[in-house]
């Protein structure tokens, strides 16, 4: 009586796998899926034997028996002396700042324990995120409590005091002064800090012939040089995607990794089901070489090598311009040459007239990577389909932006200085710049030659190790500061607690430099607002913007702009795309999902997330199309030497479906050398090849196999689900011929339950994931990690598959490995109503509750016999292996949530619904005396941290609850009805939106 | 074999063949039997009764860094638990006051008391006064003061009369199954939500079990039983 895959409608019939190593199917791969550990690999690994280990064990328990005969420890209570306002102990705070990542702020609200702060939250209130976060926001907590953190001041390898190194700042300063600033240097990461601008201004009037120069290793800095090209202004664009029908992304991950990620993917996704339509109302088009989530969500995707980008828009633009947009002269005649093109013409054509029948509603939005000219050509696009003031808008470039794409205020103009030995005082300001700039600026080296340099760092990293004298930098929960979002939106960034160490911010360490300004960083900021806004009625509007996060109506307005045809046709100079083969591949340098540029690479968090379309932990790889790899004779984690001009690379290889042939795309971030315990030594480096001239992609990469290997930890396979009908999807047009596709996907008899069921009256709890705007970013990982002290294992562990995330996002792929198309699904407990875990625990340490009808784990009675792992269909239980908080610092356990229990050794545990949320809001349910809990009150801590609102919880007795709407649609399924396990989490199927054109 | 002719007299008693043991070795195996029903017994007795939180906690009574008398605070001059333990009624934990609290009164009152010599230091180097923790609950345990205390359950329900105990000491067990009796019948712990909580000697006016039937049926009572309701 096995169930019937009912196949008839056409998505549904697909066949899907998550490795290549699966569409193949082998027996060896069929053997390791079926095992619930891949145990094969603990051997591998490790020369510990099931005897030694056992062993080792009697005695760990001996021991531990001995430690249990004190029965009663004193414990003690420590109240306040003076206790401070505000705080309850018990009661959690919230206050609102800003995250300044890579330049840019993502408003936060941040949960603050008794002064500790310990989880991040999106700000509702900030207009440029939504109450959005990604990876990197919700991660950024943990940075604050590395134990690898610089504590002290550091001149020449020696601990200093902080007074003694103002000692030597002042003298230095006033040393400076007398020959007006001649031969001092900044570099800084990208800031949009107004006070910093406001501080170096003052700057460059004590100190004239300093020199400010700015750098970031992925920046917008082609985006800006577009903008001067198509307008002669410097300004960025940022999106409305919520009012555009078509979207085409070039080369670019607007959903991932690109700037303003956050906010694009939850505009992106009110327009696919989220706003209370049923179906999709947009249509995303991606061209990319590499497969990001952005083109995973694609409803049509085409594979292109990044070089290959710029004949596609000039093709494009060739193509709208016969189909009668009206361009400029300059530009129609530059474009003129394209009319004919490689690229496939169906496409093109069909794509040219849905953008044209869109006019005013569609947005073409390019990568970073991509040089100027596609940017500005993109732009004119834009500005010619009237998209501009509509879906496109144009915000001033702040200063540091701007700097970054002037060769003289960047990173080569500095270098040029430091070769003719012209820096004699450098000041490095964050960043990490000893490790990321580009190989053949030698910037490392070069830095040593100074005589005198500063460096404000967290760590003792690669250029602090360049440097003579080291300032510890404050995390920005740590600082005051200000930041400024992609679109100008300021927000105040404010300390959640006192610096941890004697640490200094970028403001403080700069206010040195000017003569009477406050060396304090609160008084910087304030003064610098007090002259923005006017004394009138300041201290009430300072401590509006401290609550709300956001400093309301100073984002400048919108720039007007005016398209410049002949620069943009100029910039279209003819150029030959090149032609990649085996000999010539395309070098492709990604921004990482997890450590971005490397600064995230001593983040336990990050370092173990699976990235969301590779599944690779702790590791990055030259990911090649598994074409590419038959060609090269490699396979997965083959080490392969990666020659580019005179620079090599040993690397393993990553075959990875739909990628563009002949492309090599490897992440940069890793291969850190003195990064801290958790990331020093994962992965490769990539800056290794970058080259200041080609800082994203070229071609003339060849590779070559070593002949060793290298293992590479993923979870792509782990949980695997044996071909059951998990994910559904439908095209638009399969789903109105049969709108319930979804819940008659499987054939299956009446289902009885051999028990009496129970009632579940009162408030049950459910949720729903809408796999129609789930990206797979991941983000919901890491909040859970955050909230629910998951802790972090090690690569050694993840190959072992004993990883402890609550959530496993599955990535599946679908079609042929070469267009495979993927599909992402969240899975957590599903909190089944008929458990398959609770009969087999012998100790009932799984149990249902009366309450909330949610699948209790009780840890205090489990004794760890993992019986209810074995019997879950879904996989999702993890079990305590070791004592993994047992080496936490006391720094490192200041993160950790007072509410939640910390598991230890032998215990089960699994998603819970974030029950602590649950039962603060019962509480103050009970408290004020209310019947019931309004919906909307619970938001776990996966849905809060959502960028796409995928995740939506509530009370699914109550049919106006947000939730029950949502189940009532007719694309909601939950998975293995065929069992009757009666999950609570059920999933809305995914509707893919092909341009019938296309079909 | 060939012996069987019963003894002669003067003739040496033979032992029978084949018995190796003598005959008292009979009652070891019934002895024995005893002895471990009556050992186990023993044991299960002792583990049960010396083991349990009743005998192990209650009574539970330490030495404290200060000789506080929650007699004369709470009991002679009548000062109200909320007093010191303020967010009794807003939060998880009844917080022990900070000494700030204490100076209150005793920057005037008995300012030069040796015994209030560690508060007084500790309000001047601003460092807290280590008490000792009574009540404990394990970690895993997430009991919280407000939801009972707003919901009309009494102090003197769990902690006893403190207003006559010199040195506090835990009264009840604080275990699993004493919370649970409580929980699964929270009829008789209740008081109507007009009357003090903080009142040690209130009585019910009526037979406490009926009276507080009334109270559960109007303040919509369900305390959890599910195991969510106190471990997460």
């Amino acid at each position: 009586m096995s169930p019937v895959n009912k196949s008839e409608h056409g998505l549904s019939r697909r066949n899907y796998w998550r490795s290549l190593e699966q569409l193949e199917n082998s027996p060896e791969f069929q053997r390791w899926a079926q095992a619930e550990f891949p145990e094969g690999l603990s051997e591998v690994i490790s020369p510990v034997t099931r005897r030694s280990f056992l062993s080792l064990m009697g005695a760990s328990m001996a021991l531990a028996g001995l430690s249990g005969c004190i029965r009663r420890p004193e414990e003690h209570i420590l109240p306040y002396s003076k206790a401070p306002e505000d705080i309850i102990p018990g009661i959690p705070n919230f206050y609102a700042t800003a995250y300044p990542h890579s330049g840019f702020g993502v408003g936060v609200v941040v949960e603050s324990h008794e002064g500790r702060p310990t989880k991040i939250e999106g700000n509702p209130q900030h207009p440029f995120s939504l109450g959005a976060t990604d990876v990197f926001t919700q991660a950024s907590v943990l940075n604050l409590y590395d134990p690898d953190r610089l504590t002290s001041y550091v001149s020449g390898g020696q601990a200093i005091t902080r007074s003694a190194f103002v000692d030597q700042l002042r003298s230095k300063v006033s040393e400076l002064k007398t020959r007006q600033g001649a031969g001092l240097r900044f570099l800084s990461g990208l800031s949009t800090s107004p006070t910093l601008e406001a501080l170096s201004a003052q700057l460059s009037q004590s100190l004239p012939q300093a020199v400010w120069h700015t750098y970031e290793p992925v920046s917008l800095e082609n985006a800006v040089a577009g903008g001067h090209l198509a307008f002669g202004q410097a300004v960025i664009p940022t999106y409305q995607l919520d009012k555009a029908d078509v979207i085409l992304a070039l080369d670019c991950d607007f959903m991932g990794t690109e700037p303003g990620s956050v906010l694009y993917g939850r505009q992106w996704s009110r327009r696919r089901g989220n706003d209370g339509a049923s179906t999709p109302t947009n249509r995303l088009y991606a061209v990319e070489g590499i497969f990001s989530i952005t083109g995973a969500m694609a409803d049509h995707r085409l594979r292109l090598p990044s070089s290959h980008v710029d004949g596609f828009i000039r093709a494009l633009g060739a193509q709208l311009s016969s189909q009668g947009l009206s361009l400029p002269s300059e530009l129609q005649m530059a474009l003129e040459p394209h009319r004919t093109h490689p690229f496939d013409a169906r496409w093109v054509s069909a794509l040219s007239a849905e953008l044209l029948a869109a006019r005013g509603k569609s947005v073409i939005m390019v990568g970073s990577a991509q040089p100027a000219s596609v940017h500005a050509l993109a732009h004119a696009l834009n500005a010619s389909l009237e998209n501009v003031g509509q879906s496109v808008q144009y915000s001033p470039a702040p200063i540091g932006v701007a700097s970054v794409a002037n060769p003289d205020t960047g990173l080569t103009g500095l270098v040029a200085a430091l070769r003719q030995n012209q820096v004699e005082t450098l000041v490095i300001l964050g960043g990490n710049p000893g490790y990321d700039a580009p190989a053949d600026l030698e910037l490392a080296t070069l830095i040593k030659n100074v005589p005198t340099s500063i460096r404000l760092g967290s760590h003792q990293d690669e250029t602090a190790l360049a440097c003579k004298l080291v300032v510890p930098q404050s995390h920005y929960l740590e600082m005051w500061s200000d930041v400024r979002a992609l679109d100008g939106t300021a927000s105040i960034v404010q300390p959640l607690i006192e610096p941890l160490y004697d640490s200094m911010s970028e403001l403080e360490l700069l206010s040195h430099f000017v003569d009477g300004a406050s060396n304090r960083g609160y008084e910087l900021v304030r003064a610098q607002w007090q002259t923005a806004l006017g004394t009138l009625d300041f201290e009430k509007r300072w401590r509006r913007m401290l609550h709300e996060g956001v400093i309301a109506d100073v984002a400048a307005p919108p720039v007007q702009v005016v398209l410049n045809g002949a620069s943009i046709g100029a910039g279209l100079a003819q150029k030959e795309m090149p032609q990649l083969s085996l000999q010539n591949l395309e070098l492709r340098f990604v921004t990482d999902a997890r450590v971005f540029d490397g600064r995230f690479a001593n983040n336990g968090w990050l370092q173990e997330l699976p990235d969301p379309m590779t599944k690779l932990t702790w590791d990055n790889a030259a990911l090649i199309s598994p074409r590419t790899a038959r060609e090269l004779a490699v396979k997965r984690g083959d080490m392969v030497s990666l020659k580019y001009r005179d620079r090599t690379l040993e690397m393993p290889v990553w075959p990875m479906p739909g990628m563009a042939d002949y492309v090599v795309a490897v992440s940069l971030g890793y291969g850190r050398t003195h990064s801290g315990r958790i990331g020093t030594g994962t992965g490769f480096n990539a800056y290794l090849l970058r080259d200041s001239s080609a800082p994203y992609f070229d071609a003339g990469l060849v590779s070559t196999r070593t002949g060793g290997t290298h293992l590479l930890a993923t979870s792509q396979e782990h949980g695997s689900m044996e071909n059951r009908p998990l994910v559904l999807e439908a095209t638009v047009d399969e789903y109105q011929k049969n709108p319930r596709f979804a819940q008659e996907a499987v054939e299956h008899p009446p289902l009885r339950s051999v028990f009496t069921e129970h009632e579940y009256v009162g408030q049950q709890w459910g949720m729903t994931i809408n796999l129609n705007v789930c990206t797979g970013c991941s983000t919901c990982v890491v909040a859970c990690q955050a909230e629910n002290n998951i802790p972090v294992v090690g690569k050694e562990r993840v190959l072992r598959g004993r990883e402890m995330h609550w959530i496993r996002i599955d990535r599946y792929f679908a079609g042929d490995e070469e267009t495979a198309e993927a599909v992402q699904q969240p899975m957590m407990c599903q909190q089944c109503q008929n458990a398959p875990c609770e009969p087999v625990c012998p100790v009932a340490a799984t149990v249902h509750s009366r309450d909330g009808g949610l699948n209790d784990m009780v840890y205090n009675r489990c004794i760890g016999t993992r019986y209810c792992s074995n019997n879950c269909p879904f996989k999702v239980r993890r079990f305590n292996f070791f004592n993994y908080h047992e080496d936490f610092t006391e720094i490192e356990k200041m993160q950790q949530n007072p509410d939640v229990t910390v598991r230890m050794r032998g215990v089960m545990e699994k998603c819970t619904y974030c029950l602590q949320r649950i039962n603060s809001a019962r509480r103050q349910m009970k408290l004020s005396g209310a019947a019931r809990i309004p919906d909307g009150t619970i938001t776990p801590a996966c849905a809060q941290a959502c960028p796409v609102d995928a995740i939506v919880f509530g009370d699914v007795n109550d049919p106006e609850s947000r939730v029950s709407r949502l189940k009532a649609r007719d694309m909601n399924y939950a998975l293995l009805a065929e069992l009757n396990v009666k999950p609570r989490t059920s999933y809305l199927a995914r509707l893919r939106n092909p341009n019938p054109e296309l079909g | 074999m060939d012996n069987q002719r019963p003894p002669m007299e003067g003739e040496p008693r033979r032992r029978p063949t084949g018995y190796l043991f003598p005959a008292w070795t009979n009652k070891i195996a019934t002895a024995a039997l005893t002895g471990i029903l009556v050992m186990g017994g023993v044991v299960t007795f002792v583990v049960w009764y010396y083991f349990s939180p009743k005998h192990t906690d209650v009574g539970y009574q330490p030495v404290q860094p200060v000789p506080y008398s929650h007699k004369l605070h709470a009991g002679d001059l009548g000062i109200d638990c909320r007093y010191c333990h303020t967010n009794v009624e807003k939060s998880a934990h009844a917080t022990v006051p900070p000494t700030q609290t204490c100076m209150n009164c005793h920057v005037t009152i008995k300012k030069d008391s040796a015994a209030l010599l560690p508060v007084r230091e500790s309000f001047a180097k601003n460092i807290p006064v280590e008490w000792v923790k009574v009540h404990k609950i394990p970690d895993f345990a997430y009991f919280d003061h407000s939801r009972h205390v707003v919901r009309g359950v009494g102090c003197v329900e769990c902690h006893g009369r403190v207003d006559q105990m010199e040195v506090v000491r835990q009264v009840q067990p604080l275990s699993m199954s004493w919370c649970l009796d409580c929980h699964r019948d929270p009829a008789p712990h209740l008081r109507p939500k007009e009357e003090s909580v903080t009142q040690m000697d209130w009585k019910a006016p009526s037979d406490a079990a009926s009276f507080g039937q009334d109270l559960v049926q109007k303040y919509n009572i369900h305390p959890p039983t599910d195991c969510s309701g106190c471990h997460r």
